[in-house]
C-alpha cells in the first residue's frame, strides 16, 4: 500500500474532477492509482495526470463550453454572411443593420470576405482599424 | 470481434482527431474488453508507453460519447469496457489510413513498401 502521503495528493487531485464523475469512477481511478504507485510510478506523476485530467473534463463538460459553442456559431454564421467582425462589438446597431443590408446588395468574393474578418474590416472603411501591426 | 461491421461513418477516419491514447484503447480492447488498469498494462506491452491515468479515463469518455466503445456492468470496484462494432469499423478505417501513410513514407525513405 502506497504511504498516506502518495495517496493524499493523487485523492486531492481526484477531488478537482466533477462530482458525477467522482460517482461513476472515482473508486476505481483510487485503486489505479495505488497500483501504478505500487509499480514504481512517481505519486506525483499519477497525481498530476489526475489534475490535468480533471482540467480538461471540466473543460468538455461545464456550462461555459455550451455558451462559447453558442458564440463560436454565431461568430460563424456573422462570417459566413459576410458580416465584419467590427459591426458585432459596434455599439451602433442601426449603422450595422445598413452596412449589412449594402453587403447582402453588393456579394463579394468568399476569399475577400474572409480576409476582412482576418483583419477586422476592409482598409480605410470607417469604425474598422486600419492599423495591421497589431492584429 | 474484428469481423465484417456496417460501416456508418461513411468510410471517414473518425479517429483522425481523437488522439493516440483513443487509438491505443481501442487497439487493446479489439481482442476483449479491459478495465482501466489492464487497459494500461496492455499499452504498456505492445506500445512500449505507459498511458497517465487522467489520460486514460478522458479518452475513454471521449470514446464512450462517440459510441466506439461501451461500459459492461461493474465488477466490484472495476468498470470493464468493450469496443462496439462502430469501434471496430472506426479503428480499421484509422489503421488503413496510417498503413497507407507508412507505406509512402517508407517509399520515399528508401526503405520499400511493406
Amino acid at each position: 500500500m502506497p504511504g498516506s502521503r502518495s495517496m493524499r495528493m493523487v485523492e486531492s487531485a481526484l477531488r478537482c474532477y466533477p462530482r458525477r464523475w467522482r460517482s461513476r469512477h472515482g473508486d476505481e481511478a483510487a485503486e489505479i492509482a495505488c497500483l501504478l504507485i505500487k509499480d514504481g510510478t512517481p505519486a506525483r506523476s499519477v497525481a498530476w495526470s489526475y489534475l490535468m485530467g480533471a482540467a480538461r473534463t471540466r473543460l468538455v463538460t461545464g456550462p461555459r463550453r455550451r455558451l462559447g459553442a453558442a458564440a463560436a456559431a454565431l461568430l460563424l454564421a456573422a462570417g459566413s454572411l459576410g458580416v465584419p467582425l467590427a459591426l458585432l462589438s459596434s455599439p451602433a446597431p442601426a449603422n450595422a443593420a445598413s452596412v449589412a443590408h449594402s453587403r447582402t446588395a453588393h456579394p463579394r468574393p468568399a476569399g475577400l470576405r474572409s480576409a476582412e474578418l482576418r483583419h477586422g474590416g476592409a482598409r480605410g472603411a470607417p469604425g474598422r482599424c486600419d492599423r495591421h501591426d497589431h492584429c | 470481434m474484428a469481423g465484417r461491421e456496417r460501416d456508418d461513418t461513411g468510410g471517414q477516419d473518425v479517429l483522425r482527431r481523437a488522439g493516440d491514447a483513443s487509438v491505443l484503447i481501442l487497439t487493446s480492447l479489439a481482442d476483449g474488453a479491459k478495465h482501466g488498469y489492464a487497459l494500461i498494462q496492455d499499452i504498456k506491452g505492445f506500445a512500449g508507453l505507459q498511458l497517465g491515468p487522467g489520460t486514460l479515463y478522458g479518452a475513454l469518455d471521449r470514446l464512450e460519447r462517440m459510441g466506439l466503445i461501451e461500459a459492461l456492468p461493474a465488477e466490484d470496484r472495476r468498470q470493464p469496457y468493450r469496443i462496439t462494432a462502430a469501434g471496430v469499423v472506426a479503428l480499421r478505417t484509422h489503421l488503413d489510413s496510417i498503413e497507407r501513410v507508412s507505406s509512402v513514407g517508407r517509399l520515399r525513405l528508401g526503405l520499400g513498401g511493406i
